[in-house]
């Protein structure tokens, strides 16, 4: 059996180049008809066993906004729109059509006999009151501060016209991003039947009640441990039926137990995540193949506008010479070696502010900062810190945090000191601060440059310029750019593709020009199959949804 | 010290130094235990004063004047023990973690004697409502999660941050609330033992003043247990800076060279065949551990009279045995 | 202090006072003892709660990374930790006292729930640590005595030190090495494969000790898969214990073999053999069952460890989880559990101390 060596050679090229993720990604597509074809005739196991690192918080999705939780869902429940297999871009998912029936009234109606798999109906009542119950939940404070009703900010109400009609209201006008926010984890519709209406519903009486109507229904739940799938016959959906009847799926504390287990064979499927060193070993071994796909989790260093050398409240404010500082910094980063010596090629190299795979991507970075071709330019950033009058070396604080975004943390900003602090234009006093008081910190101006790293909501450009680069935005680091915050404005409201692809691109080569952050890396899914396993490299597309659906053992 | 003491009847000064009286007092296997505790500590005090010289690199170095060393290089000429998954040097770092492991220790013990035997002292001694509050508050410390209060610790104390200092003083002084209890329950139950004896109503008799007692006697006799506790501290103390470390409120690899740390951060290599990465600091740690309680043990050993096999005089217990039987014992 | 300076002498002599009637003043001293277990719980329940809240709330620590500041602060708001610590604490215990120990904050269960769950997984693996501490520590500490300043004496003394030196981490790695990847012969993780550990979970009535619902499974490929998953934890966890074991014993077989009785029974033409097995060995034993219960604490302690290790999800596993999240209402609840137990435990041995040496009351 050729396939899984020529995927492995395919795998292994796409670790190589930020560009080649997206070809992977395409030939992903390509390969699904194969294997779906030839799932038929060959003939498939039973039952398949997932390892995983994820956490589960909650399964109820007004409770929890984390991958862990959003991964089970994506399972179980259905979506009003969905990304398909391959491709980043939302689509009905059990709607029959989805649409702006007015500027701030877009319309959903269901596919006709829907249900849910203990047998109620699925209709627009329950989609009416899976919204209201997010909404009312989030304002009341019932999901102890964890469920993501932020994302519903432009939802004012829902109406249900008849049994398959329903239409949301929105705030503001021909937003383009609400339909990416009814496939986020704000979007899975739950049955009115089993679910609370103003508090969160118990995992355990959910997985009684049966209250799925997705590819998968969840027969054992033993709550970050083990669960077992068994395919729902139910499902008239988007992605199509599961091709494997029953996954299991064992969870991990320790990333070396999974790799183990992976290795030894005691498990068909290991997904997220396994260490740079683990995944690099991985590649070697003959008995698994290592697939990559494109990854949505972006790494970078955020500056802060007010605290940073030179900056607005400092001493010696100069915001020309603040300038020089953030490109000098962008010129001497030398992300391929980060991303070869820390991530052993599980991270690529980022040139913007959206990362490659997604729609309006573009490397603005590359050609502004350093040699023009990726790599670092010291003499560039020496003549634009003389140009601008700044002294050298620039003494600079940068904090990162260990404990968060992953143990490369540590090598990654030793790493980023070592290079600045080597062109003798930097001395660099590197800190690094547990999680909770970090993110207190960071939006308190003590930080004046730091780390940060971004998972995104939904597979939209959007989600990677809106939350950063607004006036009011997450990061807190005073960046304010009127034509930016104008252009982001417009992107979200314009309904043709190609000239909202064009704004995106605009944003940014604006903000690429500001520096408010730098970006460093893009993480690449990765995930880990026996030989026999086919499906991983179907699901491993800039949706950044694994659906176990797609995954069979020959 | 070298020089005898003049006194008469009494043995040269030298000689009644703790470890060197206790050296002097031991024979055969224990003394080669002692022996090879103080060795394994020794060396370990050496590396650690003498770092800046004995490592060939800094610990936080990535680069040398060939460039950058690379990430997980093997052992080489260049780097005796190999590099590691950040790209450091593993010789370097493991002498230079030696001083950051002995300080944790200073602060710790230092810390934890000075509070524990003073108030096992004033507990056992005086007795009362004090007594009873001490030791309530020791038994819920007992149940205490260190783990825990090494975290807080380290928050309150650097801000989260993880710095040199914050990192050594997190995990000093949550060994030191840790250990505390243990130090009181033994200094007080060993007061408690020495108060009702016949030596300290004499004393009392004589006219002894109350701190002279408390120093001279029960001091002096309720430290006899202390040595093995010392030592525990010690392991402890490096034990849970790694373990800090592991939860990531360890110290800042650029701020500090640290075992723990690096062993953490190497745990998920060796299933890669990256051996050498965790290998080096994790017998790092079990040798100073072990060092530090072989000597604990061998000095608890010997100040207890009834384990002590004393050179001359009495009779080892298993010279008792008889030879047949004992051969007989260790085949069954 | 000189007005008490006779306090000394007087309480000096009462413990010989209290051993003179052993039958009242015992029972005195037992109720003191019970009573002296609500404020140990109670100070830890209080402490852990103001450390808890002073190392952030669950909230940043779930979002901070997400949200912006205000909005965070709104959703701190909201869930109601900002509220006066002392009005959170008063809520807090109002709760216990009542039994509810409240909802998990990082992944929503009754805190009740996750003791019983976990803690028959931590009873699991304390049982088979202790099976292995006694098998291990007690026939070598007492060759170890037998042989006194002999190799065998000071190759298991060395033993049982370099199981207490090596980071249980770096133990459980070399193990699993050693045992799962080069040997192929023991399971890497967890406590039980993922097929059996379904077919455990769908038993009725389903103890969570699998050792338990294994054997009443009938199945012996059940049973063996459960016993296999709990040989490197077992070992890990209990050699730490053993070493101890094994001092206590040498040490006591040594002492008691020099104690008067051992001579006059000697004097009685009592062969060395039968000295040593029935004279020294036997009442060696007793300061043992005081410090099995003092390894409770510890092997609860070493627990965290060895369970984060192997992946053994017990309530050490979910207390460094849970301490990682800032999930304070499930470390309080986890932490009383612990600090219950321990303090009993303490009790116990205090009890059997004091039953056995009367001079130990106070």
């Amino acid at each position: 059996m050729p396939y899984p060596s020529n995927l492995r050679r395919a795998a292994f090229m796409a670790g190589i180049a930020a560009s080649a993720l997206t070809l992977a990604a395409c030939s992903g597509g390509d390969s699904e008809s194969e294997s779906s074809a030839s799932a038929g005739d060959v003939e498939t196991a039973e039952s398949i066993i997932v390892g995983t690192t994820d956490k589960i918080t909650t399964i109820d999705p007004a409770g929890s906004y984390d991958n862990g939780s959003f991964a089970v869902m994506n399972q179980v429940y259905p979506f009003l729109l969905n990304t398909p297999y391959g491709s980043p871009d939302v689509e009905p998912d059990i709607a029959e059509s989805a649409e702006f029936t007015g500027p701030t009234e877009y319309t959903v109606v269901l596919k006709p006999g829907l249900t849910f798999a203990n047998g109620h109906d699925l209709t627009s009542s329950d989609v009416k009151f899976t919204f209201d119950r997010m909404l009312s939940i989030f304002e009341s404070g019932a999901d102890d501060g964890n469920g993501p009703g932020s994302l519903l900010y432009n939802l004012d109400s829902v109406e249900a016209i008849d049994d398959v009609t329903v239409v949301f209201h929105l705030k503001s006008e021909n937003d383009q991003v609400f339909p990416q926010i009814l496939s986020s984890p704000a979007g899975p519709i739950v049955d009115e039947e089993v679910f609370a209406a103003d508090a969160l519903t118990p995992d355990a009486d959910i997985v009684a009640g049966n209250a799925f109507a997705g590819q998968y229904v969840i027969t054992d739940y033993d709550q970050n441990n083990l669960l077992s799938y068994e395919a729902n016959a139910d499902y008239q959906g988007l992605l199509g039926a599961a091709i494997t009847p029953i996954v299991d799926v064992k969870y991990y504390a320790e990333e070396s137990n999974l790799k183990l287990d992976i290795q030894q064979g005691n498990i068909d499927v290991a997904f997220r995540s396994l260490s740079a060193t683990d995944i690099a070993d991985l590649r070697e071994d003959e008995n698994v193949s290592v697939i990559d796909g494109p990854g949505g989790e972006i790494r970078y260093i955020v500056f802060n506008f007010d605290t940073m050398p030179y900056g607005a409240t400092t001493a010696d404010a100069d915001e020309a010479k603040s300038l020089a500082v953030r490109q000098a910094v962008a010129d001497i980063v030398d992300r391929q070696e980060i991303a070869d010596q820390v991530y052993q090629g599980t991270y690529t190299p980022l040139f913007s502010y959206v990362p490659a795979g997604l729609t309006g991507a573009t490397e603005s970075l590359k050609e502004l900062y350093g040699d023009g071709a990726g790599a670092p330019d010291l003499d560039k950033a020496a003549a634009t810190l003389e140009e601008a009058g700044v002294e050298t070396p620039v003494a600079l604080s940068l904090q990162y945090n260990p404990d968060h975004y992953g143990s490369g943390s540590a090598d990654e900003y030793a790493l980023v000191k070592d290079q600045l602090e080597a062109s003798g234009l930097f001395t660099v006093d590197l800190q690094s601060t547990e999680w909770v008081q970090y993110s207190k910190d960071r939006t308190s101006d003590v930080y004046p440059a730091y780390q940060l790293g971004w998972f995104p909501d939904y597979s939209d450009a959007d989600n990677y310029l809106t939350p950063f680069f607004l006036t009011e935005n997450f990061l807190g680091n005073h960046y304010s750019n009127p034509t930016v915050d104008e252009l982001i404005l417009a992107q979200a409201t314009t309904a043709d593709p190609a000239e909202r692809a064009g704004i995106i691109e605009e944003i940014q080569d604006t903000v690429a020009a500001d520096l408010s952050t730098l970006p460093l890396l893009q993480g690449a899914q990765v995930a880990v199959t026996g030989t026999t396993v086919t499906g991983a490299e179907d699901t491993l597309d800039a949706s950044f949804k694994f659906r176990y659906a797609a995954l069979a053992k020959g | 010290m070298t020089t005898p003491a003049p006194a008469s009847s009494r043995r040269p000064l030298w000689a009644r130094v703790p470890v060197i009286s206790h050296l002097r007092q031991s024979i055969g296997l224990q003394r080669g235990m002692l022996i090879v505790g103080l060795v394994l500590t020794g060396l370990f005090l050496l590396t650690a004063l003498l770092a800046p010289a004995l490592a060939p690199y800094g610990f936080a170095q990535l680069r040398g004047p060939d460039g950058a060393f690379g990430a997980t290089q093997p052992p080489s000429a260049e780097h005796l023990l190999g590099t590691t998954q950040g790209g450091y040097d593993v010789l370097s770092r493991l002498i230079w973690g030696s001083r950051t492991a002995l300080l944790v220790i200073v602060v710790a013990v230092v810390a934890s004697i000075l509070i524990g035997v003073a108030l096992g002292l004033i507990s056992g001694y005086f007795g009362g409502w004090l007594d009873r509050v001490l030791v309530v508050i020791a038994d819920a410390i007992y149940a205490f999660p260190s783990l825990l209060l090494a975290i807080v610790l380290a928050i309150v104390i650097s801000g989260g941050q993880s710095s040199m200092w914050g990192g050594i003083l997190a995990a000093a002084l949550s060994i030191t609330v840790i250990f505390i209890p243990q130090y009181l329950r033994v200094t007080r139950a060993e007061v408690i033992r020495i108060k009702s004896e016949a030596f300290v109503e004499s004393a009392r008799v004589v006219g002894a003043s109350h701190a002279r007692i408390m120093i001279r006697h029960v001091l002096r006799n309720s430290t006899r247990t202390l040595p093995l506790i010392l030592t525990l501290n010690a392991s402890e103390a490096i034990l849970t800076l790694a373990g800090l470390g592991f939860l990531g409120f360890g110290i800042e690899p650029t701020a500090a060279a640290e075992w723990g740390y690096d062993l953490n951060k190497a745990v998920a290599d060796v299933s890669s065949g990256v051996w050498w990465t965790a290998v080096f600091p994790g017998t790092a740690i079990v040798l100073v551990v072990l060092g530090l309680t072989l000597v604990g043990e061998s000095l608890n050993d010997l100040s207890d009279p009834r384990l002590r096999k004393r050179a001359v005089g009495a009779e080892p217990v298993e010279d008792l045995l008889d030879p047949a039987h004992a051969t007989q014992e260790a085949s069954a | 202090m000189t007005t008490t300076s006779d306090a000394p002498a007087a309480r000096a002599g009462a413990p010989r006072a209290w051993a003179k009637k052993p039958g009242g003043s015992l029972g005195r001293y037992l109720a003191v003892r019970a009573l002296l277990i609500i404020p140990t719980v109670f100070i830890l329940v209080t402490t852990v709660f103001v450390l808890m809240r002073l190392t952030g709330d669950p909230i940043t620590a779930a979002q901070g990374g997400r949200l912006p500041a205000d909005q965070l602060a709104e959703r701190i708001h909201e869930a109601g930790y900002d509220r006066p610590i002392l009005v959170q604490y008063l809520d807090y215990l109002g709760g216990v006292f009542t039994g509810d120990f409240g909802t998990t904050l990082s992944d929503r269960r009754e805190v009740t729930e996750v003791i019983a769950t976990f803690g028959a997984a931590t009873l699991e693996l304390a049982f088979y640590a202790l099976i292995v501490a006694f098998l291990v520590g007690i026939p070598l500490g007492r060759l170890a005595a037998f042989h006194r300043d002999r190799w065998p004496d000071a190759i298991f003394r060395v033993g049982g030190i370099l199981a207490y030196a090596t980071p249980v981490f770096f133990a459980g790695l070399l193990l699993k090495l050693v045992f799962s990847v080069w040997l192929d012969v023991l399971p890497v993780a967890g406590r039980a494969d993922t097929r059996t550990e379904l077919t455990l979970s769908r038993g009725d009535g389903a103890t969570g000790i699998y050792l338990i619902d294994a054997i009443r499974t009938g199945d012996p490929a059940v049973l063996g898969n459960v016993l296999q998953h709990a040989i490197l934890p077992a070992v890990t966890l209990g050699l730490l214990t053993a070493g101890v074991f094994l001092r206590v014993v040498r040490t006591n077989v040594i002492s008691t073999f020099g104690a008067g009785y051992v001579d006059a029974a000697r004097s009685r033409g009592v062969s060395e053999r039968r000295l040593l097995r029935k004279h020294a060995y036997r009442p060696a034993l007793i300061p043992i069952v005081t410090v099995v219960g003092l390894q409770i604490a510890l092997l609860l302690g070493g627990a965290v460890l060895t369970e984060t290790t192997f992946e053994w999800k017990g309530l050490g596993f979910q207390l460094s989880q849970y301490l990682q999240a800032r999930d304070f209402v499930a470390v309080q609840g986890i932490v009383v559990v612990l600090a219950v137990i321990v303090a009993v435990t303490n009790f116990i041995v205090d009890i059997i101390a004091a039953l056995l040496d009367p001079r130990v009351r106070y």
